[in-house]
């Protein structure tokens, strides 16, 4: 009896199965896309259909949002006809398992706006259509972006499957006032000339470095930019190698952690600080610099106590322990960051989704974005009218200018996680007086074969 | 009438369970997710892979270690509590609803607030620095441990105070006042009259208060954050991060089959334990 039953358990299970499996659809587009550049969002019919965007909640303009996502829908009616329904994440989880659900249904958002580093793995699950020269007349052509922010659309020109929409370049601010007073009339534009200016202006409660050691991707983004610097892109693609555990990437830790242990020019609070209380201790005038904040850090400093003190640079691009990059190093100036726009290939309003997107990155959109939410253009026209009016912009522009995307594969969310986990773990040693190379090099070993293991996995 | 229960079990139950077993023995991440019945199949090279090469049972260890000491801590406070309000007093009511609060208040408040004082040179650190301790970091290191334990402890403690508060009404007036009569002293009244009445509370309560603590979430991953500090990776924080960071979802529902085996044996407990409250059973007996 309980045999009988356990086979008509299985087999229900294997109906729902194969139920599920029918549900999935196929790879192909549900609809074909226009010939090249045959459609502009202007001639497309969409009177009666409704265009489904996924999309971050914006944590600090929330009522903006809402106000904007039914601009948008107003304006793509009256373009095209049809609606636009924005449904909000508020985390990559979150995104991660609709995209998950999608895929497998075959149903859900025609659009997803993805953040730059989750675009790799949206990639490898084949979910997104591809952008041939078709699809990118639709939204408005390749030369209407910023060259720099195409660089994680894909892994090379024939497959991009990104289209940018947002720009949120890294950059640091400094405080004139303290720098003024410590005598520094030249900006840092390597991490030595800035740990030395970081000497000078720590003195009291004033420190001359705001790092939030525990912030969740903050410390990736430091070693990953020294090292490329340094011409070690930490995984090399080509050999499919994972370099973690090498010179250049070791120094780079050292000298983020040495900047507390040693050099002792960040507040001793700063170990459990996340990047929003380092960019608090400078707002409150505690800090000389704050590496790793974008524009939109703007919304706080401009209502505290360092408003009109303060001023935009662009972080060093010279690795430490060197006066100029190396041959194969590479001045870059932050990760290439923001928010893409991608296309599902299921969605039966392909057409009609490159139609907004081709809307939400023209000219006219994109500076309003800005203007509302602080986030930089994509659009190349926007972005350079903000760089000829905008003085405080002008650093974080030129920033977006000399980002480099990070290595295009699916493995780079373990490596960024494996690259951030050996800060984690190296804390209380840090707290205790400091890391000890051993103790680092065992730990980059162990971020190394994580690495390594991820990207073996990758297809 | 068995049909609409045999229904729900299999649909939310069975079917997803099945799903789960069928995941864990699959190569599922995010390159093959969108053709998902197609994934190789491995076998138990999941259960392999999540045994000798990742910290499972480092996180095993953690969460057994860390549901019991929170269950076996928070039990005297419980009944403690429910004592002393179970006579009435004035301003009883305003007591009780305070002493509800860590429970009702959402586990992500509980841990940012706590994160916070934690900090260091938070509230925490002057407070124990004032009697000349210095504990490093609550947040990382050894001491995070004992941190989950506290906070764990602080925001679950009511549960047994609910459940111990519930068995005190089915203590009769009359045993009350018969022990009265005896002379019995507050502590053998408790001893010998009112413990024996709680026993079936206090162990239920000891059994669901170790499920929750064993497959809690959100307040470890609030209050530490991930990458997980390695002396607070519990199981449910190593299943998500697998999951939803590394998009090893073989691995990590490797990883729930797991934690799933883990929470049969109380979970057996429980039912047997509600299974002999039931009224069928009271007549049988």
């Amino acid at each position: 009896m309980k045999a009988r039953n356990a086979m008509g358990a299985l087999a229900g299970i294997a109906v729902v199965g194969l139920a599920l499996a029918g549900c999935s659809g196929s790879d192909s587009p549900a609809s074909s896309s226009s010939p090249a550049g045959s459609a502009t969002a202007a001639k497309i019919d969409g009177t009666g259909k409704t265009v489904h965007v996924m999309i971050a909640a914006n944590g600090l303009y929330p009522e903006q949002q809402k106000t904007w996502f039914g601009e948008v829908s107003d304006k793509f009616k009256a373009e095209t006809g049809a609606t636009v329904e924005f449904e909000t994440f508020a985390s990559a989880n979150d995104e991660l398992t609709k995209i998950q659900t999608s895929v497998l249904s075959g149903q859900g958002p025609d659009v997803y706006s993805l953040g730059t580093t989750f675009t790799p793995t949206a990639y490898a699950t084949g979910a997104f259509m591809t952008l041939g020269d078709a699809e990118w007349a639709q939204v408005g052509g390749r030369d209407k972006f910023v060259p720099s922010t195409l660089g994680i659309s894909g892994p090379d020109e024939k497959n991009e499957i990104a289209v940018p929409f947002a720009s949120r370049p890294f950059v640091m601010a400094y405080n004139k006032d303290l720098l003024a007073a410590a005598g520094i009339t030249d900006l840092p534009t390597t991490w030595d000339e800035l740990t030395d200016d970081a000497k000078k202006l720590t003195t009291g409660d004033v420190h001359g470095l705001a790092i939030g050691y525990a912030d969740g991707f903050d410390p990736w983004k430091f070693i990953w930019g020294m090292s490329i610097q340094a011409g070690n892109p930490i995984l090399n693609l080509e050999d499919g190698k994972a370099q973690i555990d090498v010179d250049p990437t070791q120094t780079a830790y050292q000298t983020y952690f040495d900047w507390y242990s040693k050099d002792k020019v960040v507040d001793p609070a700063a170990l459990g600080w996340k990047n929003a209380q380092a960019v608090a201790a400078f707002a409150d005038g505690k800090a000389g610099f704050v590496p790793m904040v974008s524009a939109t850090s703007r919304v706080t400093l401009d209502k505290s106590a360092v408003a009109g003190k303060y001023a935009y640079a662009l972080m060093p691009t010279v690795p430490p322990g060197m006066t100029t990059n190396p041959g194969d190093g590479k001045p870059a100036t932050s990760i290439i960051s923001g928010d893409n726009m991608v296309v599902a290939k299921y969605s039966k309003n392909q057409d009609l989704a490159l139609a907004l997107i081709n809307m939400l990155t023209s000219t006219e959109n994109q500076t309003s974005y800005n203007k509302t939410f602080g986030d930089l253009p994509t659009n190349q026209e926007a972005a350079t009218a903000i760089q000829t009016g905008d003085e405080l912009l002008k650093p974080v522009l030129e920033s977006s200018a000399g980002a480099i995307g990070t290595p295009f594969s699916g493995a780079w969310g373990d490596t960024q996680l494996a690259l951030t986990n050996v800060v984690v773990q190296a804390l209380p040693a840090l707290q205790a007086g400091g890391v000890s190379e051993s103790d680092l090099k065992a730990a980059l070993q162990t971020a190394q074969s994580t690495a390594q293991a991820s990207l073996d996995k990758a297809k | 009438m068995l049909a609409p229960s045999g229904f729900l079990m299999f649909f939310v139950i069975l079917v997803p369970l099945a799903l789960a077993f069928y995941i864990s023995v699959i190569d599922l991440d995010q390159y093959t997710i969108q053709h998902w019945l197609k994934a190789p199949f491995v076998g138990l090279q999941n259960y392999v892979e999540a045994i000798n090469d990742t910290s499972l049972l480092h996180a095993v260890r953690l969460s057994v270690s860390q549901a019991l000491l929170v269950s076996l801590i928070t039990m005297p406070i419980g009944i403690a509590a429910a004592l002393a309000t179970q006579n009435a007093f004035r301003g009883r009511a305003v007591v009780r609803s305070v002493f509800l609060v860590p429970y009702i208040l959402p586990a992500f408040v509980v841990a940012t607030v706590w994160r916070t004082m934690m900090h260091p040179q938070g509230l925490l650190d002057h407070v124990v620095g004032s009697v000349g301790i210095d504990v490093g970091l609550w947040l990382n290191g050894p001491t995070s441990f004992w941190s989950l334990v506290l906070v764990q402890s602080w925001s679950s403690w009511p549960f047994y105070y609910l459940l111990v508060l519930a068995g005190l009404q089915s203590v009769d007036k009359e045993v009350h006042e018969a022990s009265a009569l005896d002379g019995a002293l507050w502590w053998t009244k408790l001893r010998y009259v009112v413990l024996p009445y709680l026993r079936g509370s206090i162990l239920l309560a000891l059994v669901i208060s170790f499920l929750h603590n064993v497959n809690a979430f959100t307040l470890p991953y609030v209050l530490f954050g991930v990458p997980a500090p390695h002396d607070v990776e519990v199981l449910p924080v190593l299943t998500y991060v697998t999951s939803f960071q590394s998009f090893r979802f073989g691995l990590s529902a490797a990883m729930a089959v797991v934690s799933l085996a883990l929470v049969v044996v109380p979970l057996f407990l429980y039912l047997r334990a509600v299974r002999l409250d039931s009224g069928e059973d009271r007549v049988r007996r």
